[in-house]
């Protein structure tokens, strides 16, 4: 690990060197909001941002992927035959990446990287990528990553830390991904890693002091499975749900897709889209019975997932990093921060 | 009369109505845990009523929680809601006998994307007196003028008094005059045809397909819609911007002649897409080609469910 | 493009218009053969949806024939349909469909002059508009 000293002023020149190297993607404001993109040639990252409306994981899994395409042109050669789409695994890297963020890739990768099963378009997407993330000074309100094992100067699933100092960064290379990218910049200005690490710390401690919004995860271990599925309060919780994808599309750790063949014509294509556990269609049978039928179920299910199954199955804290997105965007003001309490207070 | 009254009288009617057992629940709202907003829910005893409340973030529409209920429902309804409950009515979804509505005069909801866009800093805290909107943040305090940050919808309403209640929690308003519903509309109307496609390329640019739109208006209540049918499968599932296209379009033509233009679709967009603009356009037409208000009365068919023998037809060879 | 021919999908209703086509055919009658008949049991079930899904996947124009007012065979369905679909022409025009390419008409099943008449107009007004550039779904994306 080593800490180099990049000033602003070079800034906008090591973005050029690696601008070939790599495809740069930066939170950009566009007139409403900020969204992470791909920077074209000479396009700055907006470095002065809260965070993304939207979480960046669609840089790595799309919305909507297109896998194989095939043709029903019987005339052809290997017609009917799936043919894998070519597609740009070249270097990427996420700039501004947050903390949170980062962290919800190792999440991620939990469900796409297994011993059994590897997803090969999340896992080649994910290869490809530098995590170069922004510290973290100016937390929302609705951030409560502290809570989930995560945190503003959070370092899990970065390359390198670049922490804003005012007139330059302070960055923190945590990987040879990290090292390779600040080599193919040209920042090379060493920094007294002591006195760095120092200031580093300062802004941290400072940082968290400013996380206002906390939940308790503590018991949710302890609980009962069946007990909590059975609790009385998801009626209530429920209530105001109106089971639209926004939460679980705004989540950087939702990792749901479905995959859908269109043909038009003779050609025919094999994607993946992004699913919401939030929609009827998620569970629906062939048969047309739908196992979760009611709203109240799916709410609970979002939940439960997150906040239970997985801290069984995977026995590390919650599937959740605590980015404050599905607060700050659900429609009817549903709260997973009073849902966690909630939850883990419940004792059956 | 204020905000604060209008909750207090709120309050008032909804612990008579369960304490004298005339309702089993009371549909409201309670404060929300971030600013601007605020969360529908249900009160069932009489003691919880204190979580409800009444300001200018409630622009969720409450008569889509209505829909198939068996209960005997309190509900709360301004203006747009009340419109949606004759709706509902009208199309067998709630029984007039199951409720009992209060209603509440609106003075129009908060714009809290346009108030959110209007600092560069996060807002902690939005707190209202009278008709300013005081807005706080780390390093910053400023008084808005309500009027000017109101939901589009809400500057542009005819109807701000309920049409159908049961018991008032405020004194009825003036209803605004001369006022220009459609400028909007005929902007887009005037535009060249291609400049037409692209501005609505461009304002569904960003749309997810997350269907909060949908879900949030009363209206869409099919059991299934049209975009989960899978045979024939009309709108494809993912962000071919043809078929995010085709979902905005007959999403807006489905609430033809129906819709009370609450704004509910519009505020639930997590990404702050004008899903108004389709909608408004059909609200349009139907009141000069059929003379039609939706939601104003329990006792006429709404347009696409009744015709006249001399309806225009000038646009048929 | 001088030899691009449109593709016009057509809806007829099984009571007039179709029978109308059917009579000109059987009369020798002379048309364009740009249209693609789908027969429909009455106006009134042409769905939105229909209309959609021709554009969606290529269609360079649509046209939904019925009933004359007062003869439909179910009595009243293409006075409903004919609501549905002023709002729907407005609907289309409104974004950036160009109206030469949605086109409606009533034609009774004696009328085989007036169906031939309007297929002519019809594929006339299409291809003054040339071939459709937005809208249509095409293969592989994302």
């Amino acid at each position: 690990m080593r800490l180099i000293n990049i000033d602003k002023k070079s800034w906008t020149g090591g973005l050029e060197n690696l601008y070939g190297n790599y495809r740069l993607f930066g939170p950009v404001k566009n007139n409403k909001h900020h969204v992470f993109k791909e920077l074209s040639k000479g396009e700055l990252p907006d470095l002065n941002y809260l965070n993304t409306l939207l979480s960046p994981k669609s840089i790595v899994f799309s919305q909507s992927e297109t896998m194989f395409e095939y043709s029903l042109d019987e005339s052809k050669e290997q017609h009917h035959i799936l043919k894998e789409i070519n597609k740009d695994y070249s270097p990427q890297a996420l700039i501004g990446i947050r903390p949170c963020d980062a962290a919800s890739f190792q999440l991620v990768k939990r469900n796409f990287d297994t011993p059994e099963y590897k997803d090969p378009y999340w896992l080649r997407a994910y290869e490809s990528t530098t995590f170069v993330g922004l510290a973290c000074s100016n937390p929302c309100s609705t951030c409560f990553c502290t809570s989930t094992g995560c945190g503003p100067f959070h370092e899990d699933g970065l390359d390198l830390l670049l922490v804003d100092e005012g007139e330059n960064f302070i960055a923190k290379i945590l990987t040879p991904g990290g090292e390779n990218f600040i080599k193919s910049a040209g920042w090379e200005t060493e920094t007294d890693p002591v006195a760095a690490e120092k200031i580093i710390k300062n802004m941290k401690i400072k940082a968290e002091k400013k996380i206002a919004s906390f939940v308790s995860t503590d018991q949710l271990k302890n609980r009962s499975a069946i007990d909590l599925y059975a609790a009385p309060f998801w009626e209530e919780i429920a209530f105001a749900c109106i089971n639209c994808g926004t939460c679980t599309y705004a989540c950087p750790t939702c990792w749901c897709f479905d995959i859908q063949d269109e043909v038009s014509k003779n050609l025919g294509i094999r994607m993946r889209n992004w699913d919401s556990c939030m929609f009827p269609l998620f569970t629906l049978h062939g048969t047309g019975y739908n196992p979760r039928n009611t709203k109240m179920q799916r709410v609970r299910q979002r939940f439960m997932h997150k906040l239970k199954y997985y801290v069984d199955k995977y026995d590390d804290g919650i599937q959740c990093v605590g980015c404050g997105r599905c607060i700050r965007l659900c429609p009817v003001n549903i709260d997973i921060r009073r849902v966690c309490d909630m939850m883990n207070k419940y004792e059956g | 009369m204020h905000m604060p009254e209008y909750t207090a009288k709120i309050k008032e009617i909804s612990a008579r109505l369960l304490k004298e057992k005339k309702v089993e629940m009371v549909i409201g709202f309670r404060k929300g845990t971030v600013p601007m907003m605020n969360e529908p829910c249900f009160v069932k005893m009489p003691e919880d009523v204190k979580e409800l409340v009444w300001d200018s973030n409630c622009g969720i529409n409450l008569a889509n929680y209505l829909t198939d209920r068996k209960e005997k429902i309190g509900i709360i309804a301004k203006g747009c809601d009340s419109r949606n409950i004759v709706t509902h009515i009208i199309e067998n979804k709630i029984k007039r006998e199951q409720l009992f509505i209060i209603g509440v005069p609106c003075k129009g909801m908060i714009d809290k994307n346009k108030i959110t866009s209007m600092f560069e800093n996060e807002i902690n805290e939005i707190s209202e007196h009278e008709e300013k909107i005081i807005v706080k943040g780390e390093g910053f305090e400023k008084t808005l003028n309500k009027n000017n940050v109101l939901q589009k919808n809400c500057k542009i309403c005819i109807h701000r008094n309920p049409v159908i209640y049961d018991e008032l929690a405020a004194d009825l308003l003036d209803e605004q005059k001369d006022i220009d519903r459609y400028e909007d509309v005929r902007k887009i109307e005037a535009m060249a045809i291609e400049d037409k496609w692209n501005y609505f390329d461009e304002i569904l640019s960003e749309c997810i397909r997350c269907y909060a739109c949908r879900n949030a208006c009363p209206l869409c209540y099919c059991p299934t819609c049209f975009v989960d049918e899978s045979r024939p499968q009309w709108v494809g599932k993912s962000t071919n911007p043809v078929d995010t296209r085709t979902f905005h379009f007959l999403r807006a033509y489905h609430c033809a002649g129906r819709c009370t233009d609450c704004g509910a679709c519009e505020r639930a967009c997590p990404m702050g897409i004008k899903v108004r603009t389709f909608t408004k356009k059909l609200e349009k037409d139907c009141l000069e080609l059929y003379g039609w208000e939706a939601g104003l009365s329990l006792d006429e068919r709404p347009p696409l469910d009744t015709y006249r023998p001399d309806d225009p037809e000038d646009f048929i060879k | 493009m001088e030899d691009w021919e449109p593709r016009i999908v057509c809806f007829l209703c099984n009571w007039c218009s179709y029978g109308a086509a059917d009579l000109a055919g059987v009369s020798r009658m002379q048309y364009p053969a740009n249209v693609r008949a789908i027969r429909i049991p009455c106006a009134g079930r042409m769905s939105p949806k229909f209309i959609l899904a021709a554009f969606m996947k290529g269609a360079d124009g649509v046209w939904v024939s019925g009933c004359h007012p007062g003869d439909c065979h179910y009595l009243e369905g293409n006075y409903y349909a004919r609501r549905k679909f002023a709002l729907f022409k407005n609907l289309i025009e409104y974004m950036g469909i160009e109206p030469g390419r949605l086109h409606f008409s009533w034609i009774s099943s004696a009328e085989s002059t007036k169906f031939t008449s309007v297929v002519k107009k019809v594929t006339l007004a299409v291809k003054e508009l040339g071939p459709r550039k937005q809208g249509i779904k095409r293969g592989v994306y994302g």
